[in-house]
C-alpha cells in the first residue's frame, strides 16, 4: 500500500496532534486544539470562482455557517451588498456539509474544510453550507444533530436558494466522519418534519456499537488510528453513561430503528478499505438496503482515511466523479448538454476501440 | 422503494506491497514533489518539498515513541508551549525534543503556566487552584523565531454576516450608493441618498441602526466639509494591562526586577494629568506587591515629536527595554516620515521585544471608496459584536465604547490628509513594514494564545470572539472575522528575548 508522501504527512500529523489533544480523563485542551488548528477566513472576493461569507444562523447557540458560492460570469466580484443574491438557475443543488473531527476536532472555518467545499461547489455548481456545529465533549449528544436541523431549516427557508424550476430549495446532506453520521441524522428529523432532503453523501462517516467487529480488530492501532481513540470520541459524545449501542452511534444496532417504509433521501456511502471501523459503515449500507432504501457503496480498497483531502490520487478522482454523479443526476439537462454528453461517450467508445486496436 | 446499488472498488496500486504496514507507507513521486507542497500550503501547512520526507520520517518517529508511551504521557505534551503550528518541520521537531528530552537544562519558563500567570491578575478569583502534574520534565525550549516569509499578495474579505433582514441590506445598498456618489464627486446625487439613508436609518433597531447613523454623519460631513474636531485619543491606554504584568514580575522565581514604566499620551482637553494618574495608581499596586517600581510620563501629541534621548534610556547591558504600542502605529501614517521616524526611533532603543496591536482592517487604501466598503463592514461587525445578547441594559463602558468607534468612522470616511489618522492596515502590511525596517517575528505561543482565550471568556463569555493563531501573531475576532491583530519583533539578528515573551504574553 502506498499513499503519496503529502497525504501521509497531512494524516500523520492530525493524528499526533489528535492524540496531544485527547486527555485519559475524557477532557479535551481546547485552547490548544484551537491554536493548533489552520484556518481561513471567508473571502468575499472569488478565488478558482468561488467565494465565501459567514452566517450568523443562531445567535444563542453561537451558530456559524459558511456559505460558498460560484461566481458568475456576470458577477465576477460579488458585492458584498449582495452576497445573498437569489441563485439564477433552473436548478441549484445546496449541500449542506458537516465537517468531520468525530464531534470534537475542526471547524467550518478549518482550512482542510474549507478546501474541500470550495472544490465541492466547482465540482457540483452547488451552493455549499457549510456548518459550524457545537463539539464534544463540551457539548454532547444531541447538539451536533440540533445545530444541523436548524442549519437545514434555515437553508430550506431562504428564498435565495430556491431553484427557479420550482421555486423550492434543493438540498443534499454531506459529510465526513461525524459529519457523516450527523447527516444520516439529520436527514432522518427532515422526513419527520417533511422537508424534502434530495440525497446523503456519506464520506467515511463515523458509527460503532458496542462489538467489536472484525476489521476492528484487524486494523486497529495499523493506520495512526487505534480503537482507543474511537472509544475515546464515543464517550465524549454520547450522553454520560451510554454505550455505542446507543442508535446515534449505531443505527441499525439493538436501539435503532427501523426505515422501512420510510421516504429516506438516496445515499452514496464511500468506504475506505483501511479504516478500521469500515464494518460498521458496510453495516450502515446494509442496514439502509434492507430498509429498502437507495444506497450506493464506493468501497475504496487502498485508501486510508482523509484521502479525500488531497487532489492526488485516484481515489480523490473516482469519488468526486461520483459525488458529481449523484447529485446533477437531479438536474434537468439542457438539450444541449445532453448532445455533448454523447458526443463525449463516442469519443470515449472511440477511444477504447483505438486502443483496443493498438493494443491487439 | 426502488432499490438501487452498485458497488464500486478503487484500488489504485499494488496489494503485493501491502505486507509490510511499517514499512514504507508512502511513496515518493519526485515530479510531484513541487505540487504537494503547495497542496499543504493551501490547508495552512508550509513545508518545502524537499523537506517532506524528512518531516515524514519525523513523524513516524514520534508515532513510534508515542506508541510506548504510557497514555498519559501523550497529552501532557499539550501542556507544553507550542509555536507556529503552520512550520510542520518545526513543530514536529520541538515534539520530538520535548518527548526524548532534551540535552538542555529544564526550564520552568517554558511550561505552560499561563493559567497560574492568569490568576495573578488582581481580581480573577474564578480558577481553581491546578492539579500539580506529576513531574513530567519540563525541558527548554527555544523560540522558534525564524522570520516567516510575507503572505500571499490576493487580498481577502471576511465576512460574516448576522441573519440579516430585509431592510438591512436596502441600507447597505443606500449607504454604498451614497460613498460611489461622494467618489464620483456626484455631491448632488450623494446629498440625496445621505438623506434617504437618515430616514431608513431611523426604521432600523440595534447595531445596524447606530452604524448606519455614524456612517451617514460621516458621509454628511464629507460631503458638506464640516469636518469633525479633531480626533481626540480616549486614551484608552489608562493603564489597564500593565497590573497583570506587575504581578507576574513580582512572581519571578529569584525575585523580580526593577519596572520602570514610560507612558507617552497626548494632551489632554481639560487639563487632567491622566497619564500621572495611571502613574499613581500603578506605584501604588507596585508597593503592594513589592516591586522596585518608576513611573515617566511624556506628553506628545504624535509618538512622531519624541526623540529617543528624551526617554533616557540606560545602556542594554542595564537595563532591558521593552516597547508596547496598541493602536499607536498606524496615525503616524498620516504624516510623511511618521512611521520611519518613530520605528528608527524604537530600534534606537535597542529594545528587546517590542508589541504591536492594531485593528486588522484595510482602512488606509489610495481609493475612498474602497476605504467605505471596507470600514462598513469592519465596524459593522464590531458594533454587532457588542450587541451582546441585548438583555442586560447598555451599560456607560458600551456608550463610551461606541462612541469611539463612532469617532474613528468620522474620521476614515469624513478626513483627509494629515487629519485622517485612523490609517488602519492589515497585519501582512505591517509585517512586511517591520521586517523591512529590520525587526523580526518573536512568535506567540500556545500559552499566550490560551490566555487570551480565557480572558475572553471572563469578560466578554459567549458573545462570540475569538482567538486565532497566525503565522506567529494572535488575532482577536468576532467569530470569524479578525478584528485585532497582535504581534511581537525584536531586533533581526539578536537573541529572542523569550522569556519576556512569557511575561508579556
Amino acid at each position: 500500500m502506498a499513499v503519496s508522501l503529502s497525504t501521509w504527512v497531512l494524516i500523520s500529523n492530525f493524528k499526533l496532534a489528535y492524540n496531544l489533544l485527547r486527555r485519559p480523563d475524557g477532557t479535551f485542551n481546547r485552547h490548544l486544539a484551537e491554536f493548533l488548528d489552520r484556518k481561513v477566513p471567508a473571502n468575499a472576493n472569488p478565488v478558482d470562482g468561488v467565494f465565501s461569507f459567514d452566517v450568523l444562523i443562531d445567535r444563542g447557540t453561537s451558530l456559524l455557517s459558511r456559505i460558498y458560492r460560484p461566481a458568475t460570469a456576470e458577477e465576477p466580484q460579488p458585492n458584498i451588498a449582495e452576497l445573498e443574491k437569489p441563485v439564477t438557475a433552473e436548478v441549484v443543488p445546496v449541500i449542506i456539509f458537516f465537517h468531520g473531527g468525530s464531534f470534537a476536532h475542526s471547524s467550518a472555518n478549518s482550512a482542510i474544510y474549507d478546501t474541500l467545499c470550495r472544490r465541492l461547489v466547482s465540482l457540483c455548481k452547488a451552493v455549499v453550507v457549510s456548518v459550524n456545529y457545537r463539539r464534544a465533549p463540551e457539548n454532547r449528544y444531541p447538539c451536533a444533530y440540533d445545530d444541523g436541523w436548524t442549519a437545514l431549516k434555515w437553508v430550506n427557508s431562504r428564498p435565495w436558494l430556491q431553484s427557479q424550476k420550482d421555486s423550492k430549495v434543493h438540498i443534499y446532506l454531506a459529510g465526513d466522519s461525524s459529519g457523516g453520521n450527523i447527516a444520516h441524522h439529520v436527514a432522518l428529523r427532515a422526513i419527520e418534519s417533511g422537508i424534502d432532503v434530495l440525497g446523503n453523501i456519506l464520506l467515511n462517516p463515523m458509527f460503532g456499537g458496542q462489538e467489536r467487529t472484525e476489521s476492528e480488530k484487524r486494523l486497529d492501532g495499523k493506520y495512526c488510528v487505534t480503537l482507543r481513540d474511537w472509544d475515546w470520541y464515543w464517550r465524549a459524545y454520547l450522553p454520560e453513561g451510554e454505550d455505542r449501542d446507543h442508535p446515534a452511534c449505531n443505527p441499525f444496532g439493538p436501539n435503532g430503528r427501523s426505515l422501512e417504509g420510510i421516504k429516506f433521501p438516496k445515499s452514496l456511502v464511500v468506504v475506505a478499505g483501511l479504516d478500521l471501523i469500515q464494518d460498521w459503515q458496510l453495516a450502515y449500507v446494509e442496514g439502509l438496503k434492507k430498509a429498502g432504501q437507495e444506497v450506493k457503496l464506493l468501497y475504496m480498497e487502498q485508501a486510508t482515511i482523509g484521502f479525500f483531502l488531497l487532489p492526488n490520487s485516484n481515489h480523490f478522482h473516482t469519488v468526486t466523479d461520483e459525488i458529481s454523479k449523484f447529485v446533477s443526476s437531479d438536474c434537468i439537462k439542457t438539450i444541449g448538454e445532453r448532445i455533448m454528453q454523447c458526443i463525449g461517450a463516442l469519443l470515449c467508445v472511440d477511444y477504447v476501440c483505438l486502443f483496443k486496436c493498438f493494443l491487439g | 422503494m426502488k432499490r438501487d446499488h452498485q458497488e464500486i472498488s478503487g484500488s489504485g496500486s499494488n496489494p503485493a506491497e501491502s505486507s509490510s504496514i511499517k514499512g514504507k507507507l508512502w511513496e515518493e513521486d519526485p515530479d510531484a514533489g513541487g505540487m504537494d507542497d503547495e497542496l499543504l500550503a493551501v490547508l495552512g501547512y508550509k513545508v518545502r518539498s524537499s523537506d517532506m520526507a524528512d518531516v515524514a520520517q519525523k513523524l513516524e518517529m514520534l508515532e513510534k515513541v508515542m506508541g510506548t508511551a504510557q497514555e498519559d504521557g501523550i497529552s501532557q505534551l499539550g501542556d507544553t508551549v507550542h509555536f507556529n503550528p503552520s512550520d510542520l518541520s518545526g513543530w514536529v521537531q520541538n515534539l520530538l525534543i520535548e518527548f526524548n528530552g532534551s540535552t538542555t537544562t529544564p526550564d520552568p519558563n517554558f511550561n505552560d503556566d499561563s493559567e497560574y500567570d492568569l490568576r495573578a491578575i488582581p481580581g480573577v478569583a474564578a480558577y481553581p487552584p491546578v492539579k500539580s502534574d506529576p513531574g513530567l520534565e519540563n525541558t527548554r525550549k527555544r523560540a522558534k523565531t525564524e522570520s516567516s516569509s510575507s503572505s500571499s499578495s490576493t487580498t481577502t474579505r471576511p465576512v460574516v454576516l448576522i441573519d440579516s433582514q430585509e431592510t438591512g441590506v436596502r441600507l447597505v445598498h443606500t449607504l454604498m450608493a451614497c460613498a460611489e456618489a461622494v467618489q464620483q464627486d456626484n455631491l448632488k446625487l450623494a446629498d440625496a441618498l445621505v438623506k434617504h439613508i437618515g430616514l431608513l436609518a431611523s426604521s432600523q433597531t440595534g447595531a445596524m441602526r447606530k452604524v448606519a447613523t455614524y456612517f451617514a454623519e460621516a458621509l454628511a460631513r464629507r460631503i458638506y466639509r464640516i469636518f469633525p474636531p479633531d480626533s481626540l485619543d480616549p486614551s484608552y491606554n489608562e493603564g489597564m494591562q500593565w497590573p497583570a504584568l506587575m504581578q507576574a514580575l513580582a512572581l519571578r522565581p529569584g525575585g523580580p526586577p526593577a519596572f520602570r514604566l514610560t507612558g507617552i499620551g497626548p494632551p489632554q482637553p481639560d487639563d487632567t494629568d491622566a497619564l500621572q494618574q495611571v502613574g499613581w495608581k500603578l506605584a501604588e499596586l507596585a508597593e503592594r506587591i513589592g516591586i522596585e517600581f518608576e513611573f515617566r510620563g511624556f506628553v506628545a501629541n504624535s509618538l512622531a515629536d519624541l526623540e529617543p534621548e528624551m526617554l533616557d534610556i540606560r545602556p542594554p547591558e542595564i537595563e532591558v527595554v521593552a516597547v508596547n504600542a496598541v493602536f499607536e502605529l498606524h496615525p503616524l501614517l498620516a504624516r510623511p516620515g511618521g512611521i520611519e521616524k518613530v520605528v528608527s526611533s524604537i530600534k534606537a532603543m535597542k529594545p528587546k521585544i517590542v508589541t504591536v496591536v492594531e485593528q486588522e482592517a484595510n482602512h488606509n487604501g489610495p481609493v475612498f471608496l474602497d476605504r467605505f466598503t471596507e470600514a462598513l463592514h469592519y465596524y459593522s461587525t464590531l458594533f454587532d459584536s457588542l450587541e451582546g445578547s441585548g438583555v442586560a441594559p447598555p451599560s456607560q463602558d458600551l456608550a463610551m465604547s461606541e462612541l469611539y468607534l463612532g469617532r474613528q468612522i468620522c474620521n476614515v470616511v469624513a478626513c483627509e490628509g494629515m487629519d485622517r489618522v485612523e490609517r488602519h492596515e492589515p497585519l501582512t502590511q505591517w509585517r512586511t513594514r517591520m521586517e523591512t525596517a529590520g525587526f523580526s517575528p518573536v512568535h506567540l505561543g500556545s500559552n499566550a494564545y490560551k490566555q487570551a482565550s480565557m480572558l475572553l471568556a471572563l469578560f466578554a463569555s459567549g458573545d462570540g470572539y475569538r482567538v486565532e493563531e497566525n503565522n506567529g501573531c494572535l488575532m482577536l475576532g468576532w467569530h470569524t472575522r479578525p478584528l485585532i491583530a497582535t504581534s511581537a519583533w525584536r531586533l533581526a539578528g539578536t537573541e529572542s528575548g523569550s522569556e519576556l515573551t512569557q511575561e508579556l504574553s
